[in-house]
């Protein structure tokens, strides 16, 4: 009798068809530790990162952001350095997602302050008009769930005592409540005053989101710096200065790029106002310069790669023409 | 019909559950696609668009396509063996256990409760009924091949089988998760493994859910609502060892220039494009069966649903390998293309002979003619004409997308940010809209055809005879 | 050639030569009417 009028026979074979691909594309892999290596600068989720983590999963932010930022010029210049296989170690599940509704979150730690998070999660059109993204201002009116942060990383073999855990929390409980929290009128403005000396879910998510990318972050730093300070003698004079349809073009890419932070017309929001004459890092051109190109502490991103120094300097000549700044 | 004894009570409970999460699945899928365009209508947590998307994959997927396909493997299991099922009562419990588990995820998904992996979202308890219900459907899969009584398998039967093994070692191998507790547990395996795992069981979801069984639908129903013999039965043969074969060798192609290891990126493109060959076995093996009988597209209205679903199907099979490749994927991957390219193939392909099977058996399980045949090149059109508008839009909107987020300057800056992107895209998301509207309403008007059909069509049988439209 | 090689050549071959052994036995003449015999009896049942 022939192998189609013998059912049992026939689905023995077709597994043993289907598990060849899987044995060479699937199982191979994951019994090679190259396909997952472990680094010593890629470190664990606090237990207050992790829980951001599963605030995260729970809310399905990974069906419109991804975190893998591909090694393609355009998308280094727009994120940041390419994602590293050793950065995902800890990574269970793993979340580089499908589709980007939004934009890529693998660097998306250190890029801009607490404040703005607090500022975007709350209400993000207004911040950016057109953007999709729903508000997730209920997230600050909900108490954290620390109950399984223990639980959860033994599960995930962190390594952390119990006590560390605790620790964990406690840290993170006293620097967002703290009357010197940078964001504190950011969060204030967002949390409801019976939970603004507890920790949120908002302050979890944010503890995560400022994670993510952190550690190459560190890594790459000095060679950054460097880099510039090296670079920035070379372009003594602003090439635009005084020159109106520079200012126009200023404007435009102020608005698409600078004014979430610095208020539409540069009076400042969660960041600096532009308008009057206090410059923190110096007020000559060059300075303004290597300030947007290279970034500052404290919240100021690093525009080198997206805007490239063309730009810059056309921002530059717009934010000459505001208010007080002159 | 003569009463030879098939039980058809568990078909026709699956065809209206399958209508009925095709239903909700819609309803929340328009839902999602006027967020895009109205953010304001996150209304609530679990309105969210997060939440919500997972409801639509999940409750079109498993809520709707398996139902679909359960009601028509019960169907044509029992029509090919010329036996009749053989545990009827264990049937009966898989169709009130696969709903209790469909409405179950539906409430825990909106509650929050998944774990992230795409089309696998569901938590381990649930996980666990899931694996139990697929036992018991498979049970009586192998009981009643083995007690059959017509010793040849014809095509479709082998689809059957082949379905019925593979979800399982999928289903069960990327879902092993360690639990934290009732509602919360970690995958066990890390980063770019996890990535690799989920997308081996991703891609083989759409090739053991998507395709091989609505293949088994296709190779049964076109023949039998034309009353004419398939094409070639061994190119069937061929195009199935091909397909079981090669599909479970791509699920890297999802993950293109991300930190997956290179060489398995390679294998999988590779394997991506020799899939090209047996699924387009299936759409020539389709079309020579029409030969010198295309008449029938316009003469009998079944035939259309399954050429079209065929042609879409082989589109999307062109395609799916095209857009993999490394400088393509470069510039498709993360945009509005590749929603494109999924809803084609759910819409076009699996709704399409879906909706056409149960146009065919459902008549005949009530013993009477379909309400309207009229209803149903409505239905048709609708469908047609909604899909293409929706997948046309979203390609446009996808080269448009990837394109403004590599517009360089010409010192190689980035000419828009990505919020800039976003406002472009707005005219294509009201398109997509109104597109998913219009197929919607021809849902709507097959489901109105259906239940008409089963509450008060005509009481005459057409013995063997084609509905003529 | 290094064992790399050679697991490729012999995975690649035996996968041609099961491909061709497939083709051959199911479209041999001698075959053709068993072959091709489910898909006429799948029309012909009761109804």
């Amino acid at each position: 009798m022939s192998l189609e009028a013998k059912p049992i026979t026939f689905a023995i074979l077709s597994v043993v068809v289907i598990l060849i691909g899987t044995f060479v594309t699937m199982f191979l892999p994951l019994m090679l530790p190259s396909t997952q290596p472990v680094s010593d600068y890629i470190k664990p989720y606090t237990a207050v990162e992790l829980e951001g983590r599963d605030i995260y999963i729970r809310e399905g932010c990974n069906n419109c952001h991804t975190q893998t930022v591909r090694p393609l010029r355009t998308e280094v210049a727009r994120y940041g350095e390419y994602s590293k296989p050793e950065e995902f170690a800890y990574d269970r599940p793993f979340l580089w997602g499908s589709r980007r509704n939004g934009p890529d979150l693998n660097r998306i730690g250190g890029k801009y302050p607490d404040s703005w998070h607090y500022v975007h999660f709350k209400d993000p059109q207004s911040m950016f008009p057109k953007s999709i993204m729903p508000a997730y201002a209920w997230l600050a009116s909900r108490k954290l769930d620390t109950s399984y942060s223990y639980k959860k990383v033994s599960v995930l073999g962190y390594g952390y005592t119990e006590e560390e855990v605790n620790r964990q929390i406690q840290a993170y409980k006293a620097k967002v409540t703290s009357n010197s929290y940078a964001a504190k009128q950011a969060r204030d403005a967002v949390t409801p005053p019976e939970l603004r000396d507890q920790l949120t879910e908002m302050d979890a998510l944010i503890a995560y989101m400022q994670k993510l990318g952190r550690d190459v972050k560190q890594l790459k730093e000095k060679e950054v710096v460097r880099h510039i300070s090296q670079t920035a003698p070379d372009m003594i004079k602003n090439p635009y200065e005084g020159d109106s349809r520079a200012v126009e073009e200023g404007a435009k890419i102020f608005k698409n790029n600078c004014a979430a932070c610095h208020g539409e017309d540069g009076s400042g929001g969660i960041c600096p106002s532009l308008r009057d004459n206090v410059w923190k890092y110096g007020s000559t051109d060059q300075d303004l310069f290597v300030t947007i190109s290279k970034g500052r502490p404290g919240g100021m991103p690093d525009w080198n790669n997206k805007l490239g120094t063309d730009n810059i300097w056309k921002v530059i000549t717009y934010i000459r023409t505001l208010g007080e700044g002159r | 019909m003569k009463d030879n004894g098939y039980d058809y009570s568990v078909v026709r409970g699956f065809a209206f559950s399958a209508l009925f999460w095709l239903i909700i699945g819609l309803v929340v899928g328009l839902w999602l696609a006027a967020e895009m365009v109205y953010p304001k209508l996150n209304l609530t947590p679990w309105l969210t668009f997060g939440r919500l998307r997972v409801v639509h994959t999940n409750g079109l997927a498993f809520g709707f396509g398996l139902a679909g396909i359960f009601a028509c493997t019960y169907y044509i299991l029992q029509r090919l063996t010329r036996t009749r099922i053989a545990f009827p009562g264990l049937a009966r419990f898989h169709l009130y256990l696969f709903n209790i588990a469909i409405a179950l995820a539906a409430l825990s998904l909106f509650a929050g409760m998944n774990t992230s992996k795409e089309y696998a979202e569901l938590e381990w308890p649930l996980d666990v009924v899931v694996v139990i219900m697929w036992v018991i459907f498979a049970i009586n899969v192998f009981a009643t091949l083995i007690k059959r009584k017509e010793k040849q398998m014809y095509i479709s039967l082998w689809y059957i089988i082949a379905m019925t093994v593979t979800v399982a070692v999928l289903y069960i191998v990327n879902n092993l998760e360690v639990p934290v507790n009732l509602f919360k547990s970690y995958s066990i395996y890390a980063g770019a493994n996890d990535a690799n795992v989920e997308w081996w069981y991703g891609h083989n979801a759409v090739g053991f859910v998507f395709t091989v069984p609505i293949l088994a639908m296709f190779y049964y129903f076109l023949p039998k609502s034309t009353n004419l013999p398939i094409y070639s039965h061994r190119l069937s043969i061929i195009s199935f060892w091909s397909l079981v074969f090669g599909y479970l060798w791509t699920g890297a192609h999802h993950l293109m220039l991300t930190p997956l290891p290179e060489w398995i990126q390679t294998v999988g493109i590779a394997f991506s494009i020799f899939l090209i060959a047996p699924s387009w076995g299936s759409v020539v093996n389709g079309y020579y069966t029409l030969r010198g009988r295309w008449d029938l597209m316009r003469s009998n209205y079944l035939t259309k649903f399954f050429i079209l679903g065929i042609t879409f199907y082989g589109l999307q099979t062109v395609q799916g390998p095209t857009q993999g490749l490394r400088t393509l994927t470069a510039f498709f991957h993360y945009t509005d293309w590749v929603v494109g390219h999924v809803h084609m193939g759910t819409m076009g392909w699996v709704t399409m002979i879906i909706s056409a099977s149960l146009y065919y058996m459902i008549p005949r399980i009530y013993n009477r003619e379909l309400y309207s045949v009229k209803l149903a090149n409505v239905h048709f059109w609708l469908i047609l004409i909604g899909q293409l508008l929706y997948t046309v839009t979203l390609w446009i909107a996808g080269i448009q997308q990837g394109a403004m987020w590599k517009a360089t300057n010409p010192d190689g800056s980035l000419v828009y940010s990505f919020v800039e992107v976003v406002s472009a895209m707005y005219p294509y998301w009201y398109l997509r809209l109104i597109g998913g509207l219009i197929y919607f309403a021809g849902i709507v008007v097959f489901a109105y055809n259906l239940i008409m059909t089963a509450r008060r069509g005509a009481e005459t049988v057409s013995e063997a005879q084609p509905q003529t439209a | 050639m290094d064992w790399n090689a050679w697991s490729y050549l012999i995975f690649g071959t035996t996968l041609v030569v099961t491909f061709l052994w497939i083709i051959v036995h199911f479209y041999r003449p001698k075959r053709k009417n068993k072959v091709e015999e489910p898909k006429y009896k799948m029309l012909d049942d009761e109804d």
